[in-house]
């Protein structure tokens, strides 16, 4: 691995100041910090904590001696002298199950410092020298783990002999091999970190390094696993108490006092209730402590809340983000009638706005049509609310995201405020859909046919052999060879542009009005693109349809739209026809994306590009929301909403006499 | 897929080996003296020297491990120390009441764990997601020996509706099998549905999130149909790993839940083992298990590739 002599200058650069590639020491702090904050964590930690007071004074808080036996005061129920009742000796259960809180926390806290020693340093040493040592040590790891844990605790104890210390050393043996794993695993993925190396050039020695650079990453992972790793130890120490072959007479054990109680259940119920309570309560604590702080060492989004469209007049004309004051009235005034869209267009999108649940505007106020038959291109850079905005035209909005303005028509139906089933009878029948990625937009454990027959079937009353000689038409009108055989291939068979095609075929089932493709050769190879857009362009010809084609390639748009709608930072920027779009464009974001556009010949040119990029959703710039990247800016840019006015959305649309493509 | 199935099981092979060896050595490293254990301390020297000699005990401990290994090749894993019993015939006694009892267990699992998950994922983070949590949460930290002991006061001793003990071999009587392994199984399978619950619920979400169901969708699919047939399908993947997992986990223990209702089965062969430190049962019924296991993983890779045509042999 080489790097830059520049990175290594200041180690503790190269160590702590890379947050994004480097989970440092303080990210287990922050672990700690978020942990606490989750209620559940919070409890479980205080529930700890009282276990640990509880088994440390034990001595002076159990009211009577665990081990002494009074005859006189045989299984007695709960009251004021035994709290908890007796067992068949006359022992008191309260202070016993003080005791055996005792004798399960040391046991468990024993084990798991000998597993987390032996498993650590183990796992360090294999992970760091790789080679025969690692290839050993894993296959040892490999028999250990063929053999049930409790089994082998079984054989261990068998061997070592009876007595809780020594059945939790076994326990511990067995817990080393999987902290060796997490040791060993967190090692090989922080070897290849770029900082390690850098301190190895800068000649640390390589425990050194191991310690102080690997150590604090590993910790997070390896608490997570001890937390889990005491509650199952626990949970070996009283199966192995209750067998009989965990502590001896001198201990109280939970579990033992459950086994003694087998003989006595019907004489006193209590005593086989309360102790394995104790032990459900105790792993509990310990799985949910790991839980809350796997949470919190892997911090994930929110979400997941519905968005709700808030109830507002239709076509409330507020102005979006920005909130401008000034200009308001000569903005609505021509914002009523932006592009006004013909009566018979197939899709029409009018004002459409797509929000977070935080508030964030994906999409502001989108407006645009398709003819039938025509091919709307949608371009812009990525973070723009292309995507989405087909998405929203769907009802795809992934989760966290909703509709919250505007409208979707098709054909006169509207869209947003249609229920989940006649949504779903326009999906796939109606409106079209192909993906960016082609591989992962097929099951990966469903043959082609099946995806394709079970898209044909969710629209039709065909049989299941009649939806199969559908899917193998479509296979050959979409030109995938062999068709008929290949209905039988899993998607990992097929080569990206062939998957493309199977997608196509899919999208075609049910022969919909409109083709919406989102990004359709993104993820192929260069080679491949052409082809696939030939055949975009050559199924709506042949069958009619119209096309929303979603791109970031102008020249695409060139060779296959009619009109062109140019969106950024969640706004169409400038709609109008491709010919118009190239030779005069409008809007200054226009212009610089047809500059940074590749073209053919004079390839020795270095290629334009755009400064700065698509800001945030949640940061969209006041006023004109390209104005920060805008070589044409003034300062009226900077504030008031802009409205799109002749299809261009520009204070300056007027006097700017913008280049067009060359 | 013979091919396949085959080149696995060569490769347990060493591994099963290895298991073998690590037993033998981790057995005969013991303080213990078998002769002692079964003459008793005041024995004679001589009937000491003599028994020693007839166990082989004074040969290397290579030289004794060949010797058990070629006879365990031929099936013969010595014989108990205490009953003079074969181990072999022994082991081939238990292991079908131990294997079906663990079987039934993850019956019990599957049935209660799949559903469960598939449940929690459809709707994550709602009300009864969250139910849904605390009743996995639950399961996981029950010990399944108390549940058996709560199990048993509840529909054995009080109800009466199950036996409280013993095992009813399903030759015998099949409605008596099946009743003397419905608590032992419940008991077992708990802690295991949890386990399975909580696997096929992250599963199932990521499944759910993935874009071929995008794909669906936006082809009409019903959403029911999606959820039955594409997404609980790519999400048997991953759970298979931890079914294989949790069915060795399984047979251990059911060694426990025997015990506690008194089934003849392996585990029950085990204990008196540990506790009387009979060497030959121990380490053949341990071999034995780890072969239990090493297959139970095979099976589970075989149904990998049948669940997942990537790693399937063309």
């Amino acid at each position: 691995m080489t790097m830059e002599p520049v990175a290594l200058a200041d180690p503790a650069t190269a160590g702590g100041e890379a947050p994004d590639d480097a989970p440092s020491a303080r990210q287990k702090t922050g672990m700690f910090h978020r942990a606490i904050r989750q209620p559940i964590t919070l409890i479980c930690l205080a529930i700890l904590a009282l276990q640990v007071v509880v088994a440390l004074a034990a001595p002076w808080i159990a009211p009577h001696d665990p081990l002494h036996p009074n005859v006189q005061h045989r299984f007695e129920g709960p009251g004021a002298e035994f709290l908890l009742g007796t067992d068949d000796l006359g022992r008191d259960t309260f202070s016993r199950l003080l005791y055996g809180t005792r004798t399960a926390l040391i046991a468990s806290a024993q084990s798991v410092a000998i597993g987390l020693v032996l498993g650590v340093s183990l796992g360090l040493f294999v992970g760091y020298r790789g080679g025969w040592w690692d290839r050993i040590g894993m296959r040892i790891a490999d028999v250990m783990q063929s053999i049930p844990a409790l089994l082998l605790a079984l054989a261990l104890v068998a061997v070592i002999g009876n007595g809780l210390g020594k059945a939790m050393l076994a326990v511990g043996i067995i817990f080393a091999v999987s902290f060796m794993r997490v040791a060993r695993a967190v090692v090989l993925a922080e070897r290849e970190r770029l900082y390690v190396d850098a301190a190895r050039v800068l000649g640390l020695r390589s425990s050194s390094i191991m310690f102080r650079q690997v150590l604090p990453n590993i910790a997070p992972p390896l608490i997570v696993q001890a937390s889990i790793a005491l509650g199952t130890a626990l949970l070996i120490e009283a199966t192995l108490s209750f067998l009989g072959i965990g502590v001896d007479a001198t201990a109280v054990s939970w579990g033992s006092m459950l086994d003694a109680s087998r003989q006595h259940v019907s004489e006193q119920p209590l005593l086989a209730i309360l102790p394995g309570a104790a032990i459900t309560l105790s792993v509990l604590v310990f799985n949910l402590l790991g839980d809350g702080l796997r949470d919190a060492s892997s911090p994930r989004g929110v979400g997941g809340k519905k968005v709700k469209r808030p109830k507002t007049v239709e076509g409330d004309d507020a102005p979006a983000a920005g909130g401008a004051v000034n200009g308001t009235a000569k903005a609505a005034g021509r914002h009523a009638a932006p592009e006004a869209a013909p009566a018979d267009a197939l899709l029409t999108v009018k004002d459409l706005t797509v929000s977070t649940a935080t508030g964030a505007e994906l999409v502001s106020k989108v407006s645009f049509h398709i003819g039938k038959g025509e091919t709307f291109g949608l371009v812009g850079e990525s973070g723009c609310g292309k995507s989405i905005s087909a998405a929203a035209i769907l009802g795809l909005l992934p989760k966290g995201v909703g509709v919250t303005g505007g409208s979707v028509t098709l054909d006169g139906t509207e869209l947003t405020s249609l229920s989940g089933e006649r949504l779903r009878q326009i999906r796939g029948r109606r409106i079209g859909m192909v993906f960016q990625d082609p591989i992962s937009a097929l099951s990966p454990v469903h043959t082609v046919g099946r995806q394709l027959t079970d898209a044909i079937r969710a629209h039709s009353d065909l049989s299941k052999a009649q939806a199969e000689e559908r899917a193998i038409e479509l296979l050959s009108l979409v030109g995938v060879p062999a068709p008929r055989k290949r209905m039988l291939d899993y998607p990992h068979q097929f080569s990206g542009g062939m998957a493309q095609r199977v997608v196509i075929a899919g999208a075609l089932a049910c022969d919909p009005e409109l083709l919406i493709a989102d990004e359709p050769t993104t993820a192929l190879d260069v080679t491949i693109q052409a082809q696939v857009l030939d055949l975009l362009a050559g199924l709506r010809d042949r069958l009619n349809m119209s096309l929303l084609l979603i791109t970031h390639d102008l020249g695409v748009v060139a060779d296959l739209c009619d009109r062109v709608g140019v969106m950024y930072a969640g706004q169409v920027v400038e709609v109008r026809d491709v010919r118009g779009a190239f030779t005069s464009p409008k809007h200054p974001y226009t212009e610089a994306l047809l500059a940074a556009m590749p073209h053919g010949e004079d390839s020795g040119e270095t290629l334009a590009t755009i400064p700065g990029r698509v800001p945030p959703a949640w940061d969209w710039p006041k006023g004109c929301r390209f104005h920060p990247r805008c070589s044409y800016a003034v300062d009226d840019c900077k504030s008031g909403f802009i409205p799109l006015d002749d299809g261009v959305r520009c204070r300056r649309a007027v006097e700017l006499k913008l280049e067009g493509a060359r | 897929m013979i091919k396949f199935v085959a080149g696995r099981l060569l490769s347990v092979l060493p591994t099963l080996l290895l298991v073998s060896v690590f037993v033998f050595l981790l057995i005969h490293a013991t303080p213990i003296d078998p002769v002692a254990q079964i003459l008793g301390e005041g024995a004679g020297a001589e009937a000491k020297a003599q028994l020693a000699e007839q166990l082989g005990l004074g040969r290397p401990v290579a030289e004794q491990y060949v010797s058990w290994l070629v006879s365990a090749l031929q099936g013969d894993l010595g014989a108990s120390l205490y009953t003079s019993l074969s181990v072999s015939e022994s082991i081939a006694d238990g292991i079908g009441i131990t294997l079906s009892l663990a079987l039934a267990g993850m019956g019990v699992a599957l049935v209660v764990g799949i559903p469960l998950g598939v449940l929690g994922a459809l709707r994550p983070g709602t009300a009864a997601d969250r139910m849904l949590t605390i009743v996995v949460a639950a399961g996981l930290a029950v010990p399944s020996f108390w549940l058996a002991l709560l199990l048993a006061l509840v529909f054995a001793v009080n109800l009466g509706w199950f036996p409280v003990i013993g095992y009813t071999p399903l030759f015998e009587d099949p409605v008596g099998w099946f009743l003397s392994l419905v608590l032992p199984s419940l008991a077992l399978g708990v802690h295991t549905a949890a386990v399975i619950a909580r696997q096929v619920r992250s599963a199932m979400i990521e499944a759910l999130d993935s874009p071929y169901v995008q794909t669906l969708l936006a082809r009409g699919v019903k959403r029911g149909s999606i959820v039955l047939r594409y997404a609980t399908k790519n999400a048997m993947v991953p759970v298979l790993a931890v079914v294989a997992i949790q069915m060795s986990v399984l047979v251990a223990v059911s060694f426990v839940i025997e015990r506690i209702f008194a089934i003849p089965g392996l585990g029950t062969l085990l204990m008196d083992s540990v506790v009387r430190a009979d060497y030959p049962v121990l380490q053949g019924t341990i071999v034995v298990v780890a072969i239990i296991v090493l297959l139970v993983n095979l099976a589970a890779d075989i149904a990998y590739g049948l669940i997942n045509p990537k790693v399937r042999p063309q």
